[in-house]
Parts: structure tokens; C-alpha cells; sequence
């Protein structure tokens, strides 16, 4: 049962061939294997950092160009609510004074007016007064003589009364 | 059925060898190569199948063999993974009909045992140099005795003890087999499952030592 021979070396170059068969054929293409794998995870993980620090990045980014926006918008609107005001107090002015100048130029016409109806006045006022000195007098002087007592008589009256009523 | 412990041998330019033991060798590195092969042909980043099972072993044993030898010893897994494959498919193969291990031979566990220590040995000269062979006489000269006779001892209990496991398991088989009667198959069973278990605790074992004896020589030492 126990005999030993020439088995013995056979065995052992046996084994040498198996163990370099092996490692030719199964042992490096899977190591090899397994390492790129590590890599390959490592490499994974890695990228998985930088992209999740770059996302970080843009979403800082982002809040602050949101931040200036809303500020620039509170700016604009600033100015525009600004000139609408500026606009609406020109505006004003400007009606102000046109209507001032309205007024005036009315209260030029309504002058005017009164000057007219006081030459106006003044002309029937000599005619109504003839008519009157003579159904008055009833006895015609002398016509020279009438117009010198009329014109006296209006001279007398007051620039701005006719009579006793105010003009 | 193969008489017990009676061996065809074969005669080849002057040496005698055992055919039958030779033969079981060679169908074992084809089982073994054609694992390797199946496992290899189409490797993926991400594993299915055999894939799988082969890589945790290698995975494995690769770690057993860093954790052993360090990072120097990191081209001997070749060897180890090699070692405990052929150990765990011999033992194996004794368990199918018609079949014999390769390991119930001592020529192979022998061989393979006197191989190891060979490895340790050179490589502990090279890798070592006088301070390999000064070990062997710490702490006190004296001690070379002792030592002598560990190394002879250790190729000797590897070889006999997975001889002894292997052979005893398929004695016990062919006993089993010719005690009980044919509709009683149960303790056969049963004692094929534990040589199952046995054939794999085995090769771990020769692995795990052999690994032990290259630490010796192989590895750094911490405290120089």
C-alpha cells in the first residue's frame, strides 16, 4: 500500500505543469480582471465626488445670479415706479398752468367784454338822453347848445359807474 | 472494484510508476483546467455564474495568502490557489464510481508535501539569505536538533495526514458498500457526504499549512 516510486517526481512535475497551465490560462486574465474592476469602482466613486461637488458649484451659482436678479428687478421697478412719479408731478404742473393761462386769457376776454359794453353804454346813454331833454324841455335851445350840456353831463359820471350801479 | 492497496504499475525506461494513480492525476488538472477555462473564457466586470464561484476563491485565497506571507508573497498565490484546487478535486474524484484520488497515493501527497518544503526552502535562502539558516540555531545552537527534526517532520505529517484521510474515506466506502445490503443505502450516503466534507477540509488544511511554511520564509521579520 504504501510504496514509493518514481510516482513521486511524476507528481511533482504534474503539479508544476497544472500550477503554470493555471495560472496562464485562469490566475492573471482574472486578476487582471479584479484590479481594472477595483479601478474601475474607484474611478466611479471619484467621479461620483467631483460631480456631486460641481452640482454644489452651479446650485451656489444659481442662487446667487437668482439673488442679483431679484435685486436688479427691485431696481428696475424702483425706477420705473420713480419716473411715473416724476411723470404724473409734470404732468400737473403743466395743467396747473395751463389753466392758469385759461384763466387769465378768460379774465382778459371778460375785461374786454366790459369795455366794450361800457362804449356801448355811453353811446345809447347820449341818445337815450337827448330823447329824454327833449320831451324834458320840450322847447328846442339850440342844438350846440344841447350837445355842450350832454357832454358835461357825461363827463360827470364815474369811469366805472353808470348812474349808481357798479361795473 | 479496485483490490485494496494493490497497484497496477507500469514500467516506463527503468521506473516504475502507478498507472491508475497517474491517470487520476491527469483527469483531475483536465477537471481542474476546464473549471479554469469555463471561468475564464468570458470575463465580465460584473460577475455571473461560474465567474462568481471561481473569483470568491481566488478573492479568498489571495487574502489567506497576504494575510500569511505580507505583500512580498503576493506571487506565490498562483501556487496556493493551484494547491487547493488539485487537492480539493482529487480528493473529490475518489468519491465517483470507478474513480480513485490521486491523493490516496502517498507518491502524490508526498511529492506535493516534499515540493512545498523544497519552496520553502529556496525561496527562504533566497529571499533570506544567512539569516534564513541562522535561524535554525536560535536561540541557542542547541536548538538545531529540534529544528532538524520539525523539518523533516512537516513534508511527513502534510503528506501522511491527507493520505490517511483520503485512503481511509474510500476503504471505508468499498466496506460499506460489500457490509451493508443494497436497499440500505443510508450509511453509504451518509458517509459519502462526510467525505465530501472531508475531502474539502483536507485540502484546506495542506493549503493552510503549506501557507504557514512559506510564512517562514517568505515574510519580513518583524522584530529585526
Amino acid at each position: 500500500m504504501i510504496d514509493i516510486n518514481a510516482t513521486l517526481i511524476a507528481q511533482m512535475l504534474n503539479f508544476l505543469i497544472l500550477v503554470v497551465l493555471l495560472r496562464a490560462v485562469a490566475y492573471k486574465p482574472i486578476v487582471k480582471m479584479l484590479k481594472e474592476r477595483e479601478d474601475n469602482i474607484a474611478n466611479n466613486l471619484k467621479q461620483a465626488e467631483d460631480d456631486k461637488a460641481e452640482a454644489k458649484k452651479a446650485l451656489e451659482q444659481y442662487q446667487a445670479q437668482l439673488a442679483d436678479a431679484r435685486v436688479q428687478a427691485q431696481e428696475i421697478m424702483d425706477k420705473a415706479e420713480k419716473r411715473a412719479r416724476d411723470e404724473k408731478a409734470a404732468k400737473l404742473q403743466e395743467t396747473n398752468q395751463e389753466i392758469a393761462q385759461m384763466k387769465e386769457a378768460a379774465q382778459q376776454e371778460i375785461q374786454r367784454e366790459q369795455a366794450r359794453a361800457v362804449e356801448k353804454l355811453k353811446g345809447d346813454m347820449v341818445t337815450l338822453s337827448l330823447a329824454a331833454a327833449q320831451k324834458i324841455v320840450s322847447k328846442n335851445i339850440d342844438v350846440a347848445e344841447n350837445e355842450a350840456l350832454i357832454s358835461e353831463f357825461i363827463d360827470q359820471l364815474d369811469k366805472n359807474k353808470i348812474g349808481d350801479l357798479p361795473c | 472494484m479496485h483490490e485494496i492497496g494493490v497497484r497496477e504499475t507500469v514500467q516506463f525506461a527503468g521506473l516504475t510508476f502507478n498507472w491508475e494513480t497517474l491517470v487520476m492525476t491527469w483527469i483531475t488538472m483536465a477537471i481542474v483546467l476546464l473549471i479554469a477555462f469555463l471561468a475564464s473564457r468570458n470575463l465580465k466586470l460584473v460577475p455571473t455564474g461560474t465567474q462568481n464561484v471561481v473569483e470568491m476563491l481566488i478573492v479568498w485565497l489571495r487574502e489567506q495568502v497576504a494575510n500569511n506571507l505580507g505583500a512580498r508573497g503576493d506571487f506565490l498565490s498562483p501556487l496556493v490557489i493551484t494547491l487547493f484546487l488539485f487537492l480539493v478535486i482529487s480528493n473529490w474524484l475518489g468519491l465517483v464510481p470507478q474513480m480513485a484520488s490521486p491523493t490516496n497515493d502517498l507518491n502524490t501527497t508526498l511529492g506535493l508535501a516534499l515540493l512545498m518544503v523544497l519552496i520553502v526552502h529556496v525561496l527562504g535562502l533566497y529571499m533570506k539569505g544567512m539569516h534564513y539558516v541562522k535561524h535554525f540555531f536560535q536561540p541557542v545552537p542547541l536548538f538545531v536538533v529540534i529544528n532538524a527534526i520539525e523539518e523533516v517532520a512537516k513534508p511527513i505529517t502534510l503528506s501522511f495526514r491527507l493520505f490517511g484521510n483520503i485512503m481511509a474515506g474510500e476503504i471505508l466506502i468499498i466496506i460499506l458498500l460489500k457490509l451493508v445490503p443494497i436497499w440500505m443505502p443510508i450509511p453509504s450516503v451518509i458517509w459519502l457526504a462526510f467525505s465530501i466534507f472531508i475531502g474539502g477540509v483536507q485540502a484546506f488544511i495542506f493549503t493552510s499549512l503549506s501557507l504557514a511554511y512559506l510564512a517562514n520564509a517568505v515574510k519580513e521579520d518583524e522584530e529585526e
